[in-house]
């Protein structure tokens, strides 16, 4: 009777960009399904922002220049305060924060904090890369949660988790593996039920010492690091940073008694 | 109003990341992002507090570059497909493959480079992007569907020499 009906070019662009409504998605899910053309021009679409985003990430891990950043310093409120007051209030206002959360911040170095690990420009891009992924948003999917981590466990040489959020609102989708400077790195992903995702990135970090949470800002999005025996961690999110630091405990906490030291 | 400053500052990467795309030179790039949040901070009070700033800072840099684009009556700059060949020097990091990106874009019109960028670079929903630039839904799939179609036309005529098979990351 009905033949299967062809997909439109208008609708594979819809559905590569998420712009589908959920049935109008099945139904297109359903159609590719039996259209390998159509999967071709898929991959093609995803490929080709894939490729956009890995071009110009680097862009968002760049310094702002002084003049662009001058422009939206505070205007002359800067001039009364004495940047060591204003550096003095900020650290009252983070240990105030710290303290609240119950953590003790170590190795604090100023406003912005000191230097930088390097997992967490990697945590930021893959968070980036992968956070948007309509198709492929994770490698192996919750579904599969055991073998998942036993896979990831096994190529980090380190016990890893994928902490419990669901009682916070956030569902595992499940995660992949990545390559970081030449180790291997795991990524978990959650979402919660307004479509929000949540990523939380893990690697072995053999050479630093336990570090505290940090934030960091990154565009739209943060992220809070921290080190905990040996393994790095970053979560980020679009989320606000109240919430994050609270997730961001909740898997501390988890996570606390993993990990061979 | 400090907290509008720092919510337009905030925005500050991500412009900064879809004007490099957009135009391709980065100086050129942030000459527009100043101009931008030049207008943007001499206009704080035409946004609503506690809404994102980002789909204003967009618009106000889409209505700069076109601007831009109209004053100096510049086309985008046209380059051969003779040139498109991965021998042309490169950012390092990024690889040849970066550079063909840059000159594929380049050669799409303005229109649709800036819609292929607003959607698959910045993630923006098609209702925002029509928004942002002030064209009907329709105008913004239509010309993202042609501005992708030659995007890829253009990259698998540049990428002979590029071999990075699906599924394969590159590691940089």
């Amino acid at each position: 009777m009905t033949g299967a009906r062809r997909i439109s070019e208008a609708e594979l662009h819809a559905f590569v960009d998420g712009e589908l409504a959920p049935k109008e998605r099945a139904e297109v899910e359903a159609l590719l399904a039996a259209a390998p053309e159509g999967l071709r021009s898929v991959r093609g679409l995803t490929e080709l922002n894939e490729r956009l985003a890995r071009r110009y990430a680097h862009v968002l891990e760049e310094p702002i220049p002084a003049r662009l950043a001058a422009l939206t310093a505070k205007p002359r409120v800067r001039a009364r305060l004495s940047p060591a007051w204003a550096r003095a209030a900020a650290l009252v206002a983070l240990l105030v924060a710290a303290a609240a959360a119950g953590y003790l911040v170590r190795d604090f170095r100023g406003g912005n904090g000191g230097p930088q690990p390097a997992f967490v420009a990697s945590a930021l891009s893959a968070h980036q890369v992968f956070v948007p992924e309509v198709r492929h948003p994770v490698e192996v999917g919750a579904g599969e949660e055991k073998h998942l981590v036993q896979w990831l466990t096994r190529r980090l040489g380190t016990e890893v988790r994928a902490p419990e959020l669901s009682a916070e609102g956030w569902k595992l989708m499940g995660g992949r593996l990545l390559p970081d400077r030449g180790q291997a790195a795991a990524q978990f992903m959650y979402e919660d039920a307004s479509g929000r995702r949540l990523t939380l990135y893990v690697r072995k970090e053999a050479g630093l010492t336990d570090a505290a949470f940090r934030f960091v800002e990154r565009g739209d999005f943060g992220a809070f690091y921290w080190i905990d025996r040996s393994l790095a961690y970053a979560l980020a999110g679009r989320l606000d940073r109240g919430e994050l630091m609270r997730l961001a405990t909740s898997i501390h906490a988890q996570l606390g008694g993993v990990g061979s030291g | 109003m400090t907290s509008r400053r720092e919510a337009v500052a905030a925005e500050i990467p991500r412009l900064r990341r879809y004007a490099r795309a957009l135009v391709g030179d980065s100086s050129e790039a942030d000459d527009l992002i100043q101009d931008t949040l030049e207008r943007a901070l001499a206009r704080l009070e035409q946004w609503r507090d506690g809404h994102n700033p980002r789909k204003w800072l967009f618009s106000i840099l889409h209505n700069l570059h076109v601007d831009g684009l109209r004053q100096k009556s510049r086309r985008p700059p046209h380059v051969g497909l003779d040139s498109l060949g991965p021998d042309q020097s490169a950012p390092a990091a990024d690889g040849a493959s970066g550079s063909d990106l840059d000159r594929a874009l380049q050669q799409l019109t303005a229109d649709q480079r800036e819609v292929v960028l607003l959607v698959g670079l910045e993630g923006l929903s098609y209702a925002e992007t029509a928004e942002v630039l002030s064209i009907p839904m329709g105008t913004v799939m239509s010309r993202l569907a042609r501005g992708r179609d030659r995007l890829r036309g253009l990259l698998a005529l540049g990428l002979e020499n590029e071999a990075e098979p699906a599924g394969l990351r590159r590691v940089k």
